[in-house]
């Protein structure tokens, strides 16, 4: 396995009063760890940008990934797009990263701001290559990736954020590439930077975008695996293969559980020493050593769980899990952020004492919380496994 | 003495929380922080009971609303 892996994140903010936006991101993975990324941005706002940039977006991620040429693509492009009766021109400017196998990056840009690429935390200047394709100029670099680097591609929206408005001539691209070694600079994901980037273009546009902006950056990380284990076997007799398995994987280790956790020191020999802090309203933490977090389990899955939706959707709660100390935030942090890799260990035993009909704890609760955790985890760019015993 | 109380899913519902939290006023106002260690475990296995309270080896169910009953009745004679 490849040491490197890379971070995808992005994030867009609409014209004000449209429902659709203009801007679109492709991202198309493949078996060999490698990503086809585009950003397009279809020209005007609205439906019609669109459908421009949908199209574009999908017809470069798709034909590039089968392994098709740059030449074909745009070619195709123009063949296809439906010309705007307005302005007479079919028109979406784009910007390709093709991350090769973790190590080499193809980055292709036409009409769009400058890809930003942050090397040891400053701006590097990479070298690009001047092409025309079907009459277009379009710039091509080919760089080889090193951990830590940052690839911040845009859409126009980003540079002109504030025009007539906070800023008379934009947010200038140095200024923008400044902003972002700074943030870079705390260490955070590629989620929150594309967040950061977009949130701030908006607090330019005073709340009222003149134009779609979409940033989407790229981090090359060192992987980082993580293994959880969540309730006790089916069967009794299982504990031990369950444990071995588990406690033999690389990275940290995660135990969820009442029941789990007191398999777990059993199988260590070690004590669980359980805390009575109550950080919020989560259960406490417990320590064992040979085990980087122990938790409750249902509880505190749950909001984890729900931390995992607002993540990919509206990042509303980033704050209240990513500086809290309650289980269910360190889960998130490990997780969300620290996490590449992720392994489930799931049991599935049925509680008795969860039987109870005061409860509101049913087995198909406990296997839907796994279910909805991993799909959350897989939208954000993560690789899960998750085994049942 | 050592009083444990159990914070696992079903005792954490049934408000272990604000049990833990009156018995470390209670042994605070009759000044036991010497005699008394109050620990919490996960689940005991009796969840029908919750919330479960051990002290030494003999359960206890105990509720929010009884933790000063259960206090007087079965903690502080001991140390008269």
């Amino acid at each position: 396995m490849n040491e490197l892996c890379c971070e995808i994140g992005y994030k867009s903010i609409r014209h004000v009063g449209e429902q659709l936006c203009g801007d679109h991101v492709d991202v198309v993975e493949q078996e060999d760890g490698s990503a086809v990324i585009v950003l397009a941005d279809g020209l005007g706002s609205g439906v019609k940008a669109s459908i421009l940039s949908t199209l574009t977006g999908k017809i470069v991620s798709t034909m590039l990934a089968a392994g098709l040429s740059l030449e074909e693509c745009v070619e195709t492009i123009a063949a296809t797009l439906p010309v705007c009766s307005v302005r007479n021109l079919a028109y979406s400017t784009f910007t390709i990263l093709h991350i090769i196998q973790n190590r080499t990056a193809e980055i292709i840009q036409y009409d769009n701001p400058p890809v930003i690429v942050l090397r040891d935390q400053v701006n590097w200047e990479y070298p690009r290559q001047e092409m025309t394709i079907g009459g277009k100029l379009v710039y091509r670099s080919v760089i080889r990736l090193q951990e830590n680097d940052v690839l911040i591609a845009m859409s126009d929206g980003c540079p002109h954020a504030g025009i007539g408005f906070s800023n008379s001539f934009g947010w200038k691209q140095e200024e923008i590439t400044s902003f972002m070694e700074a943030m870079n600079y705390c260490g955070y994901s590629a989620k929150l930077l594309s967040s950061l980037l977009v949130d701030e273009c908006d607090k330019l546009y005073g709340g009222r975008p003149g134009d779609d902006a979409t940033a989407c950056v790229v981090r090359m990380r060192r992987r980082v695996p993580m293994n959880i284990l969540f309730g006790p076997p089916r069967n009794r007799d299982d504990v031990k293969r369950m444990m071995s398995l588990f406690f033999a994987k690389e990275g940290k280790h995660i135990v969820c559980g009442g029941t789990t956790s007191a398999l777990a020191a059993k199988w260590l020999k070690k004590p669980l020493k359980t805390s009575l802090e109550f950080v919020g309203d989560m259960p406490p933490i417990a320590r064992l050593e040979g085990v980087d977090l122990v938790t409750e389990g249902v509880f505190t899955v749950n909001r984890v769980v729900e931390y995992a939706k607002d993540f990919i959707g509206d990042n509303a709660r980033y704050d209240e899990w990513s500086r809290q100390k309650d289980a269910a935030s360190l889960i998130s942090q490990l997780l969300f952020e620290e996490a590449t890799d992720i392994s489930f260990y799931v049991g599935r035993a049925i509680n008795p004492a969860h039987q109870n009909p005061d409860l509101p704890i049913t087995f198909s609760i406990k296997m839907n919380l796994v279910q909805n955790l991993s799909d959350a985890l897989q939208k954000m760019g993560k690789r899960v496994k998750v085994s049942y015993f | 003495m050592k009083i444990t109380v159990c914070i696992g899913s079903s005792c954490h519902i049934k408000g272990s929380r604000l049990v833990v939290e009156q018995l470390q006023y209670l042994i605070a106002e009759n000044k036991l922080g010497d005699e008394i260690e109050l620990g919490g475990t996960f689940c005991m296995g009796k969840c029908q009971q919750g919330v479960c309270v051990m002290v030494d080896d003999q359960l206890f169910s105990v509720s929010p609303e009884t933790v000063r009953e259960f206090f007087e009745k079965n903690v502080k004679p001991k140390f008269a």
